[in-house]
């Protein structure tokens, strides 16, 4: 009898509990990884020589049990490898980074466990140097164990920026300032929603304790709405509540406004067509609900996918009811931190505003393209706008681009997100030499 | 340019298919003044429009009907730069033919020949200096041909401008289902998904749907292409001064005499360095396959070719790959004209790897016809009467 084969791409929680969980129902697993190491966000382990970042005794626990899972025979771990889609054929298409070249493999299930991408809403000077994602900087903390020189201004909206203003505080390295868009301390009640979830509630409230036992400057209530170059420095313009400007200079600036599934580019749950295989998605790339469900999650989508290969429907109310907790929890989150004041719709942000950074795209672009008798559709404003047709292919401008556009044109149906990003081969830029290996033998 | 023929008061066009042939139609139409309703399926540009590769070129034509249409589109295309319509978006470039071996310097040759017969300026090039004009080019090559006063255009960006500057209104996602027809079998309008539509002249150009509309069983098939862009190589571009097209694809033709190639996945090489700094690399030629997808097989064996004549080309990463198909007529010629006995009904399509090129010109020449003045293009040898006798089956 043949085994079954699964890929699983995303080394990260959900990801690694897919894998354990498909290997242990006896199917045979390739697991790929885009980084040098397992951990995906949460767990991004730190390069050779540095110290891993404190994650927690709830953390530690997870990775341990994570990683000890994985020790089964029938998983290949492939890291420094890119899944780059399934082609024309049904193949899927491997990149890998360290050999220099690209794979098909014909798996019969793919989990796709790519984790999440972080929002950032465009703003005039979003794309200056010095301008970073919240969790960008996190990722290089994790890293390099250092955080980076210079003062640093963390902005936007959601728990993320507590947290590693917290972590920066607990570093000895605290950032000027926190600016929040949400007023999370004035929701009292609505918090009051997270004390079925102790978890979370617990390492929150630890976040928020240092903030203010180190007297960080927390902006709440308050949106950053310009961020303009002034030598190497950074001007940030602050609007508070009432309206009031303010204007501070640093070196750098971090924004968040949250997370997305990130599934750019990524085949879709499959259709059931034959000669294609199964796929399935696991962890935040399904549904942002953090590392704890996307454990659960990853464990939830092996079990589909070993039920669906047996030709079972495979629903599992288990650990469905396990995930309802959990979002139960992020819609708690997200209503304590809810923004105090709509933040200006992307169309109305001044006309130079950047939209698209890979290609420097701006609102003023946009408006002009969808202006006109006849309102194009999301493939038009790709190509012919040349938005999220940069090296990114969208991954951070797609779904302003497509909020925009609607917002431009509420006469015309509403574009979506993925008729930007589309859905081809390669999902992320891969080297010409390597596809042009493909053809070759491999070099054993 | 523009004919100053004007359409009666009133006369109600529709057209199928808001591909590069239907919005050239339907804007030549509504630039004489008829009331035009634009149909479409799904979205404009997204077939066979927005999957080209864009070469607006002769250089691999041998005179006859096709090669006078392409230079007739060339001009159309120039024209309409210079009017400002197509401001910026056809570019004017060089296409290199260029040959690796003898056989392929024979054929490479006796196309300079054909060329230069028909009044298009060539220069023939010798290895030497060959390298000193197109330095990005492996030492390999025995020599070329440049192709002077060759286009690029892109099919999606060509469409979006036309529809733009003519007012027109598209009726996305939006299928027709069949032709109407009044009961002496003339055609009356359309019937789509969401009800029908009345019209006095029906203009059927929806590529690959054709034929359905039309049931011209036998007569049409799909020839699929896979292309990819590259991301910006500026240093490459600056030794590449215009597109650069294998002479293997001339030779695989001369062998061919004539035959439809026996494989059922032929490969051609066009290297197009795009405005942007990207470039375009095709394609494949694939008889029998519907769907529009690329595959790694056909994606990495281009690649090693374009690799093999433009070294540099591995130092770069591949952004995007794609597919269109091509809608072949049976004999190689394009079917435009009216269909007979159906009353006002007309077809344009069947432009298989040219319509990027000819679409803006067959669509003046549809308006033109239409509107009952004559043309300076000769539409006879495209006549759908020959696949077409009388009534057709509704
Ligand atoms: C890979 C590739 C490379 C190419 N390279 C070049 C090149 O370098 N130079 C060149 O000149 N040409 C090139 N071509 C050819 C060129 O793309 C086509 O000839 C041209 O786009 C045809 O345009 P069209 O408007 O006839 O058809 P299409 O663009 O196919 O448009 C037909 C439209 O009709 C719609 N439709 C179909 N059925 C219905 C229905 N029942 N109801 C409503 N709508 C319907 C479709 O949705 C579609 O939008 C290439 C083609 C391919 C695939």
């Amino acid at each position: 009898m043949t085994v079954a084969s699964v890929l699983v791409v995303g080394g990260g929680p959900a990801g690694l509990a897919a894998a354990a969980r498909l290997a242990e129902s006896g199917v045979a697993v390739d697991l790929v990884e885009l980084r040098p190491a397992l951990g995906g966000a949460f767990h991004r382990r730190p390069i050779d020589g540095v110290a891993p970042w404190p994650v927690g005794r709830e953390g530690a626990k997870r990775w341990a049990r994570l990683t000890d899972d994985l020790r089964r025979p029938r998983i290949r771990i492939r890291l420094r490898t890119a899944f780059l889609g399934l082609d024309g054929s049904g193949a899927a298409l491997l990149d890998d980074l360290a050999a220099g070249r690209v794979e098909a493999l014909r798996p019969d299930a793919i989990v796709v466990a790519t984790g999440a991408v972080e929002r950032v809403r465009p703003r005039p000077g979003w794309e200056l140097p010095g301008v970073s994602t919240a969790g960008g900087l996190q990722m290089a903390m994790k890293e390099t164990g250092r955080i980076p020189e210079g003062r640093i201004l963390l902005a936007g909206n959601g728990p993320l920026l507590v947290a590693l203003a917290g972590q920066m505080i607990a570093a000895d390295r605290p950032p000027v300032a926190l600016v929040e868009a949400g007023d999370p301390i004035r929701h009292p009640i609505a918090g009051l929603g997270l004390l079925a979830h102790p978890r979370p509630l617990l390492e929150a409230s630890g976040h928020v304790l240092r903030i203010f036992a180190g007297r960080l400057p927390w902006r709440r209530a308050t949106t950053v709405e310009r961020i303009e170059a002034v030598g190497t420095a950074l001007a940030v313009t602050l609007r508070d509540r009432a309206g009031r400007a303010e204007t501070i200079e640093v070196d750098r600036v971090a924004l968040h406004d949250g997370l997305l599934s990130n599934d750019h580019g990524l085949p879709e749950v499959d259709d059931g067509a034959p000669g294609r295989p199964i796929v399935a998605r696991a962890g935040d790339c399904r549904e942002v609900l953090g590392v704890a469900a996307a454990e659960i999650d990853g464990h939830r989508a092996a079990e589909e996918v070993v039920a669906r290969l047996a030709g079972a429907p495979g629903a599992d109310a288990a650990a469905a009811r396990r995930l309802a907790h959990e979002r139960h929890a992020q819609q708690v989150l997200a209503r304590v931190f809810a923004p105090a004041r709509l933040p200006v719709p992307v169309e109305r942000l001044p006309r130079e505003t950047v939209l698209c950074r890979c290609e420097g795209r701006t609102v003023g672009d946009l408006v002009d393209l969808v202006d006109g008798a006849d309102a194009p559709g999301g493939r038009e404003i790709k190509l012919s706008g040349r938005f999220a047709m940069g090296l990114c292919q969208g991954r951070f401008c797609a779904h302003w681009v497509a909020e925009a556009a609607a917002g431009l044109r509420p006469d015309a149906p509403a574009p979506l997100s993925g008729d930007l990003t589309g859905r081809r081969w390669p999902a992320r830029p891969v080297s010409v030499a390597a596809v042009v290996a493909s053809a070759l033998p491999p070099e054993r | 340019m523009v004919s100053d023929v004007v359409a009666p008061p009133e006369l109600r066009v529709a057209v199928v298919g808001a591909g590069i042939v239907g919005v050239s139609t339907a804007w030549f139409l509504r630039r004489a003044g008829a009331d035009v309703r634009l149909v479409e399926a799904r979205a404009p540009a997204s077939a066979a429009t927005g999957s080209a590769d864009g070469a607006v070129s002769v250089a691999s034509k041998r005179p006859g009907a096709m090669m006078n249409a392409a230079l007739a589109g060339l001009r159309l295309y120039r024209e309409l730069a210079e009017a400002g319509i197509l401001d910026g978006l056809f570019t004017t470039r060089s296409t290199f033919l260029v040959a690796v071996g003898e056989a392929e310097a024979a054929v490479l040759d006796a196309q300079a020949e054909r060329l230069a017969s028909v009044g298009v300026e060539i220069e023939r090039l010798s290895a030497a200096r060959l390298r000193t004009i197109a330095p990005a080019l492996s030492g390999d090559t025995a020599g070329a041909v440049e192709v002077r006063g060759e286009g690029h255009a892109i099919g999606y960006d060509i469409t979006r401008r036309l529809i733009r500057t003519g007012g027109l209104k598209v009726d996305r996602d939006l299928v027709v289902r069949s032709l109407r027809r009044g009961s002496d079998g003339r055609v009356v309008g359309l019937d789509t998904d969401r009800g029908p539509i009345a019209a006095d002249v029906v203009v059927v150009a929806a590529g690959g749907g054709s034929s359905a509309l039309l049931g011209l069983d036998g007569v049409l098939r799909a020839r699929r292409g896979q292309l990819l862009v590259t991301e910006r190589g500026p240093g490459l571009s600056a030794g590449l001064p215009g597109a650069i097209m294998s002479a293997r694809y001339l030779l695989a033709k001369a062998n061919a005499n004539g035959a439809e190639p026996v494989s059922s996945r032929g490969y051609g090489l066009v290297i197009d360095p795009l405005r942007t700094g990207q470039f375009l690399v095709g394609g494949t030629r694939e008889n029998d396959a519907d769907r529009a997808v690329a595959d790694l097989e056909a994606i990495a064996h281009v690649l090693a070719d374009a690799v093999a004549l433009v070294p540099g080309l591995a130092g770069l990463r591949l952004l995007r790959t794609f597919a269109g198909l091509r809608t072949a007529v049976r004999d190689g010629l394009p079917l435009v004209g009216r269909i007979p006995g159906a009353g006002d009904l007309w077809v344009a399509t069947g432009f298989e790897g040219d319509g990027i090129c000819l679409g803006p010109l067959m669509g003046r020449a549809v308006a033109d016809a239409i509107l009952g003045r004559h043309g300076d293009l000769d539409l006879a040898p495209f006549d759908p009467a020959r696949f077409v006798s009388g009534r057709i089956a509704a």
